[in-house]
């Protein structure tokens, strides 16, 4: 079944459309890569489909329901349903990390009792091997911590779908490596849709079950991974084997 | 029949500099022929001297081109424009000033809507918050109270002393050539109290927790917390705002209240060492004319400001671009903004009140 749906979806800011009239779907309970190069629109088209950009036109379904950006209870439904990892992990400064994660819970469950708070917090950060660090501030986190927080904050709510913009980026190998071994983990054990935006070949090669490729304005591929090889296209061509850039360009 | 140059084997920016005037001047004469294809030394001036002969110099001049230089050059010159690269704005210079004028009128309306329509949320959210008590991050109001109020605490009382003491020597020379030296406590009393007191209290504000203010939320929304406050289903501008409008409200009319009792103690010294006049017949005096109400329109006045200057760099810090540079701009906007809207509010103020 797919829970994401996009029509002729053109997304973009003010007047100018950054990707134009995309049809996909998002399968649930598999990782879902969307990739391009630096500028294509990934991180545009991650945003509306998280509710924060309003397409510039056509439709967008989200578990069976259509976002509609000027409801606040359409809105409201699609956050209640989603977590997103941000680039940078988004955590907020003035907070500790436990802080940082018991946030969702407190803004959506004002009376939930101070130790079921506790133990939904925990058992999200021992999620991403972060008990340890509960009580420091983000200024005192890594980027590879930084990032598991904010996926620590994503998934405390268990969220249908988990949205991941660069997840990697930034990230030694070993590290970034980690981080995938984690979104896998996610997958496997909880069934979990997730939706990757990335452009590091080596993390799209080991999570991807479906992609999504934008270029150009346009998605110049949507299906599984496995097919991705098959596609006559230039610049999948090019972005896999890094050869044919003249040809492309 | 063309003339023909032979272009040397080295032909780099001293050469290209050193033969430029020379093909221009014999493209001049005549129809000219450059042959390349002896160049093997070169670098992004030849490149440039190609690309202008086959540009300006095009109808006279035939290229020939071989080997590396011809390999460069379709690589780097001939390419599409890009969007960045694509020509001047077209249109004569009056319409595009009138364009640009239009432009920025049009910017400036829909910023004035937003910052109304934002003004109107925040009423909304402090509403909805005092009824249902949700929404905020507990015990956010106490930190800001302390950081607005505690922090501020020491220049505001600094800087009123000082004005008081300023107003007091100017008016105290004035009201001596007519020998109405008792009349300072007056002046100081009501000048203090409903005008400078809430308008001084204002600026400081505004330059100090109006700056940080956006600042901050400048800088969250560049690192994304705030889109991030939003996915998780909270109301930024009510998570981020109602803590600040609160913590304003219960603490301006404490600086206030306070800046007052500093302010008029300037006058009172004054006074002392001009005139000698007793601080008690000082405050006797200023009775008789200040009344209790002028004592509440300053703080009605000082609390409006303070609205002024959190909503205002609220806006500027919510409402900002997504690169670092643009932290400091939006936080050099907001002083202005709120500076601005406190004189606003004082000169509306002023036509209530007088």
């Amino acid at each position: 079944m797919d829970i994401i749906r996009a029509r002729d979806l053109t997304v973009g800011y003010g007047r100018t459309e950054v990707l134009r009239d995309l049809a996909f779907t998002v399968p649930e309970g598999r990782i879902t890569v969307v990739l391009g190069v630096s500028g294509s629109g990934k991180s545009t088209l991650l945003k509306t489909l998280a509710g924060l950009l309003p397409p510039l036109g056509g439709e967008y379904d989200f578990a069976g329901s259509r976002v509609d950006y000027r409801s606040e209870a359409s809105l409201r439904f699609l956050y209640g349903k989603i977590g997103v990892l941000y680039q940078g992990g988004a955590l907020l400064n003035g907070l500790s990390l436990f802080e940082n994660v018991a946030l969702p819970i407190r803004m959506q469950h004002p009376k939930m009792p101070e130790d079921m708070v506790r133990d939904m917090v925990y058992a999200s950060l021992a999620q991403v091997e972060l008990a340890g660090s509960a009580e420091k501030y983000p200024a005192e986190l890594s980027g590879g911590m930084t990032k598991r927080g904010g996926l620590a904050r994503a998934l405390v709510l268990d969220p249908d779908v988990v949205f991941c913009d660069e997840p990697s980026s930034g990230l030694d190998p070993i590290t970034s490596a980690l981080l995938d071994d984690l979104l896998l983990r996610l997958k496997e054990t909880f069934k979990m849709t997730l939706v990757v935006v990335t452009h590091e070949l080596r993390s799209i090669e080991r999570v991807a079950d479906s992609v999504l490729v934008v270029n150009d304005g346009g998605l110049r591929f949507s299906g599984d991974y496995a097919d991705l090889a098959a596609a006559d296209d230039k610049f999948i061509r090019t972005f896999f084997l890094r050869k044919d850039s003249h040809d492309n360009a | 029949m063309s003339d023909t140059v032979l272009l040397p084997k080295r032909l780099r920016a001293p050469e290209v500099v050193a033969l430029l005037d020379g093909i221009c001047r014999s493209a001049e004469a005549g129809p000219l022929t450059l042959d390349f294809r002896d160049v093997e030394e070169f670098d992004s001036s030849t490149l440039a001297l190609l690309n202008y002969v086959r540009g300006r110099l095009a109808n006279v001049v035939t290229v020939n081109i071989g080997g590396a230089l011809a390999r460069a050059e379709e690589s780097f010159v001939r390419r599409p424009p890009t969007e960045e690269t694509k020509g001047p704005p077209s249109g004569s210079l009056p319409s595009r000033v009138l364009t640009a004028i239009a432009d920025r009128f049009i910017f400036q309306a829909k910023s004035l809507g937003r910052f109304l329509a934002m003004l109107g949320d925040e009423v909304y959210h402090v509403g909805v918050y005092l009824k249902e008590r949700k929404g905020v991050y507990p015990g956010e109001t106490w930190n800001q109270m302390f950081f607005m109020g505690y922090r501020s605490f020491p220049i505001v009382c600094l800087l009123i002393f000082l004005v008081g003491v300023t107003i007091s020597i100017t008016s105290a020379e004035q009201l001596r050539h007519f020998g109405a030296d008792i009349y300072l406590a007056d002046l100081v009393g009501l000048a203090m109290l409903k005008e400078l007191v809430p308008l001084m209290t204002g600026v400081i504000l505004a330059g100090k927790v109006g700056a940080a203010i956006t600042a901050e939320l400048a800088s969250m929304t560049v690192l994304e917390e705030v889109d991030a406050l939003r996915t998780m289903g909270v109301v930024p501008e009510k998570f981020l705002m109602v803590p600040r409008l609160l913590a304003i409200t219960l603490v301006v009319p404490l600086l206030v209240a306070m800046a007052d009792v500093v302010g008029i103690f300037g006058g009172i010294v004054v006074a002392r060492v001009t005139f000698g006049t007793p601080p008690a017949a000082f405050i006797r005096e200023m009775m008789t004319s200040v009344k209790w109400t002028d004592f509440g329109w300053g703080l009605l006045k000082a609390v409006v400001f303070g609205w002024a200057v959190v909503v205002g760099s609220g806006f500027k810090g919510l409402t900002v671009g997504r690169s670092a540079e643009e932290v400091g701009r939006a936080t050099t906007e907001s002083v202005v903004l709120s500076i601005t809207l406190i004189i606003l509010i004082d000169c509306i103020f002023a036509f209530l009140l007088y």
